[in-house]
């Protein structure tokens, strides 16, 4: 199993978000994130602190190798409407 | 989490966006700021709520991110420099973190009063109302009106742009509560109705804007539940809802009072506008209050017979009294034809469908038709469902009128 960092930025054109949308995403995504952690594989999380940084939030998450991260870069963003980055974490404790 | 919790976050995030919007005011004094403000502290609770969890209090939360983004805003901002000055003893009141924070109702009731100000047009406060008050976006309001966002758009700017020019100031001005009160009930109403039975449409509802009309008159009743008439409007909103599920058939079609299922009618929601139309009667016998009366004749009623429609007759008579309209003619008259018979009706009719009001509209003619058929002259009526038919654009009321009038010229050849 490897580290790998997941970056999510705001899509562009965020727009207004509806407050029944917004309800729905917060429970989809806890529900996302609740998995992640069941299976082992969300290790730590961050988030930022400035309202008008580009990354929203950054996950350290496990997968077995860079297509497995892909996939759940690609579950991530669909929760949570982020664009989302996938960065091999390489070095002392990678692995 | 499941469905209620996501109903119940729901609830939580309309009950706060007013708030939002009108703490966002207080501190910067700008619709458009607070609206952003507003927007972005939503934007923050859906980053970090999922991964943090759903904070204890999650009305204060949102309100101090809120907070904290204004006092950001006002400060970063050069030019408001001096503004600063003349807002400390506002900001330095701000609770800190944690501490409980008090519920300002005033303050919801004040952004009320603003979208609903003279100096916008009805549409621009009926738009905008929708927007800051209930968190609709653009793109709702729009479908609810069945027009382009962009011109939906357009109209809350061109209302923001007028509450500014006119220099509307949220925090200073003493809203005239009692003086606006009757343009804010009608505002409400005019959502309500549009949302209940659009004039054009395919479907026969558009569900979401009525259920919005009803939580405004709710938190109207809250907030000045000293007022008789929000109640009135409340319980008769409340009454008009309950039959929500029944007004329709599997196949979108119209179901007329006779021929819904009663026992599918919402307990609840009769249950509130009972107690909502106690709290009306203090107060005097306005247009709301005898509309929500009548309302309460069909809702208590255990069967369609059982309607006490001399109770009703008398409720119109009173109603005309008040708001002499040939649409609360028109209502009378249906209740006369099922108090005294459709005979004791039709003078009343033919005088409305020569009214230059009421002509050019199906319902008068639709009225008549039925009237008539129920008193055996199905030729006259087969002549007033076709004008009906050529007047109505409500699709689900022309499957409706159509169906009527073929059962009628079945009748008619049978006999």
């Amino acid at each position: 199993m490897t580290r790998f960092l997941l970056a999510g930025t705001r899509a562009d054109g965020a727009g207004e978000v509806a407050l029944g949308a917004a309800a729905h995403r917060v429970v989809e995504a806890s529900t996302w994130y609740g998995w992640l952690r069941r299976w082992g594989l969300l290790l730590s999380f961050g988030l930022a602190r400035d309202p008008a940084a580009e990354v929203r939030a950054c996950l350290v998450v496990l997968a077995s190798d860079e297509r497995a991260a892909e996939r759940l870069a690609e579950g991530w963003g669909t929760v949570s409407g982020y664009r989302v980055a996938v960065l091999t974490l390489t070095g002392e404790g990678a692995r | 989490m499941s469905e209620p919790a996501e109903a119940a976050l729901t609830a939580a995030f309309r009950a706060e966006w007013p708030r939002l919007i009108a703490a966002g005011l207080r501190i910067t004094g700008d619709l458009q700021t607070a609206e952003d403000l507003a927007q972005e502290t939503l934007l923050a609770a859906l980053d970090r709520w999922p991964l943090q969890g759903i904070p204890d209090r999650p009305g204060a939360w949102l309100m101090t991110v809120c907070r904290n983004r204004a006092r950001n805003f006002v400060r970063d901002d050069s030019r408001a420099q001096q503004r600063i000055a003349s807002l400390r003893p506002l900001l330095d009141r701000v609770p800190p973190e944690g501490r409980e924070i008090p519920e300002i109702a005033d303050d919801r009731l004040r952004l009320i009063a603003m979208c609903c100000h003279p100096v916008l047009a009805d549409d621009a406060q009926v738009a905008l109302t929708l927007r800051m008050v209930a968190g609709l976006t653009t793109e709702e309001i729009a479908r609810g009106f069945n027009a382009p966002a962009a011109a939906i758009a357009q109209r809350i700017v061109r209302a923001k742009r007028t509450l500014r020019e006119h220099r509307v100031a949220f925090a200073t001005d003493e809203p005239d509560i009692r003086g606006r009160l009757a343009s804010i009930l009608d505002v409400i109403y005019l959502v309500f109705n549009e949302g209940y039975l659009p004039a054009e449409s395919d479907s026969l509802t558009r569900g979401d804007l009525a259920f919005e009309g009803r939580q405004l008159a709710c938190l109207l009743t809250s907030l000045v539940p000293g007022e008789p008439e929000p109640w009135a409007l409340r319980a008769l909103l409340s009454f008009q809802l309950s039959r929500w599920a029944t007004r329709t058939g599997p196949d979108g079609g119209l179901l007329t009072l006779d021929v819904q299922d009663r026992g599918r009618w919402d307990r609840k929601l009769i249950a509130d506008g009972i107690a909502a139309l106690e709290r009306a009667r203090g107060g005097p016998r306005g247009p709301l209050l005898l509309q929500a009366e009548l309302a309460a004749c069909h809702a208590t009623a255990p069967s369609f017979a059982a309607t006490d429609w001399g109770a009703m007759v008398a409720l119109y008579d009173e109603l005309l009294a008040v708001q002499d309209t040939p649409v609360v003619a028109l209502n009378r008259a249906v209740a006369v034809a099922m108090a005294a018979g459709p005979e004791a009706a039709l003078p009343a009719l033919d005088e409305l469908a020569r009214h230059p009001v009421l002509a050019g509209s199906h319902r008068v003619w639709a009225v008549r038709a039925d009237v008539n058929r129920r008193a055996g002259r199905t030729a006259a009526a087969l002549a007033d469902y076709d004008r009906a038919l050529e007047l109505v654009k409500n699709q689900a009321e022309r499957r409706y009128l159509a169906r009527a009038r073929q059962q009628a010229e079945e009748s008619e050849k049978k006999g």
